[in-house]
């Protein structure tokens, strides 16, 4: 079996490398995305305005209350009918919406938890409402949002490989192809896995770094 | 002339009445203390005077004798003037000793960084941690913390100071240097509203001092006659169970 898995590696090694290459920018777009589409609907759910929270509510919990293959069928099938879209923006759109809302429910939750006494030094020094979100709040909610983010941008990787079915020929697809060509499905989803975990060891220790980099505070104390 | 003064001052939380008409008039460089049990106003009293609380409807809070309305006034432009310190010091904990003192002046009043940065270090300076301006606020101890706090505010260039409580989340030993700070700020001639447990502290700083219970002033003297002859029953109490605790 060990024999195998090296041939299938021998056969697909740079073909699921390109393919790896599809899938990192399937990510990086849609995450990318789902972070706007967060922080908007993140202020819309925090903000005073009925209207904008009934949005908000709606959006994050439709995408939560469906599973995201129907999501996605249902966006692409529903975005081709309005405009002319690639597989890859499509399929990076739906991805978005979809992670947008849990990056949503991220922001929401972090800006909360921000101790409101921080606010109110703010205020107390001059700053506007804007000025005080802007310099106190958000950053610390940030720094906050980091651990939580990074889960969910794994999970984001992972869920990419849904988009196979939409035809965009990232890592999972390849994968499906070649398997059905080689005749060894097994060695070959052994391998794809592989790519996927070393994709997200690398992740975890890149948001790690950045943790680490974005707490001074904490970095100086420890 | 008053810095700050307030009329028929009122503040209801729901259907809770906190304040019930309090008029206060703060002069020039005085010092006023605050006294009174816990829950009788006297946080909501300082954060109406900074509108960090919206005054009920009716009521007057006056700036440099000038009537302040919420509805017309940048209430931003109102607390810039008005340096408040709070019991649970709300450093920025992103930022460093330095950059807590220079955000507000920086990215308010435009203060030009350099200079923003050299008026930092001189209230450092003088509230005595010339050595932590590259410290972060976790590697401060309480009272270190409440100094930051009181340079923080005090680099607005404000008119008034407001101290709610500020030595009351300090263990004891940590106590006095912050209260040395305040005396300090005091002996130059900063006028300041202070809300205090510190009894020795009122006696010996304040040039009055005001006791309220339940939303409103119970009587107000010198340290000197409301310390040494009370004229409110209510006062003898509170002061016999501070004093004697
Ligand atoms: N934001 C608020 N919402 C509702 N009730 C409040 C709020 N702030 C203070 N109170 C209530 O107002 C009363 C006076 O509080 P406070 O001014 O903090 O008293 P003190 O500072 O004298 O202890 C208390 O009963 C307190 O529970
Ligand atoms: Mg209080």
């Amino acid at each position: 079996m060990f024999e195998s898995i090296w041939v299938v590696l021998d056969m697909h090694f740079l073909g699921f490398l390109k393919a790896t290459g599809m899938t990192l920018r399937l990510t990086a777009v849609s995450l990318a995305l789902a972070v706007v589409i967060g922080l908007v609907f993140a202020f819309l759910k925090l903000s005073r305005n009925p209207i904008g929270n009934l949005l908000a509510n709606a959006y994050i919990g439709v995408v939560r209350g469906t599973p995201l293959i129907v999501l996605l069928m249902f966006l692409y099938f529903g975005i081709s009918e309005i405009v002319v879209l690639s597989s890859f923006w499509a399929g990076s759109l739906a991805l978005a919406i979809h992670a947008g809302a849990y990056v949503a429910e991220i922001f929401r939750g972090t800006i909360q938890s921000i101790d409101h006494g921080q606010h109110e030094a703010a205020r107390s020094l001059g700053m506007s409402r804007r000025l005080s979100m802007r310099l106190i709040i958000l950053p610390q909610a940030f720094r906050r949002a980091i651990p939580p983010l990074g889960n969910q941008f794994i999970i984001g990787l992972k869920d990419s490989s849904l988009v196979a079915f939409l035809g965009v020929s990232e890592l999972y697809s390849r994968a499906m192809t070649a398997a059905a060509a080689n005749f060894r499905p097994f060695e070959t989803y052994l391998v794809a896995g592989l790519y996927y975990l070393v994709l997200v060891l690398i992740f975890t220790w890149l948001v790690n770094q950045l943790e680490l980099r974005l707490t001074p505070d904490r970095r100086a104390a420890a | 002339m008053n810095v700050i003064e307030t009329r028929n001052l009122h503040k209801h939380f729901g259907d809770l009445h906190v304040l019930k008409g309090v008029d206060i008039a703060v002069a020039e460089g005085e010092v006023v203390v605050i006294i009174g049990p816990s829950g009788s106003g006297k946080s909501t009293l300082l954060r109406c005077l900074n509108f960090l609380e919206m005054p009920d409807e009716g009521s007057e809070v006056l700036l440099d004798g000038e009537v302040i309305d919420p509805a017309r006034d940048n209430l931003d432009k109102v607390r810039e003037k008005m340096g408040m310190v709070f019991q649970h010091f709300h450093l920025f904990p992103h930022k460093n000793v330095i950059d807590n003192i220079t955000i507000a002046p920086e990215n308010v009043k435009g203060v030009p960084r350099k200079q923003a940065k050299a008026t930092a270090r001189e209230l450092l300076e003088k509230v005595g941690l010339p050595d932590k301006e590259k410290a972060w606020p976790s590697q401060l101890s309480g009272g270190q913390k409440q100094r930051v706090a009181i340079a923080r505010a005090l680099a607005m260039d404000p008119e008034i100071m407001l101290f709610d409580e500020v030595t009351s989340a300090l263990d004891p030993e940590l106590v006095a240097e912050v209260l040395q700070v305040v005396q300090d700020l005091a002996a130059a001639g900063m006028t300041m509203v202070m809300v205090t447990h510190e009894m020795g502290f009122a006696r010996e700083v304040a040039d009055r001092v005001i006791m309220m219970d339940d939303g409103i002033i119970i009587e107000q003297a010198t340290p000197d006659r409301f310390f040494g002859s009370p004229a409110e029953e209510r006062t003898r109490t509170f002061l016999g169970q501070v004093l004697h605790a």
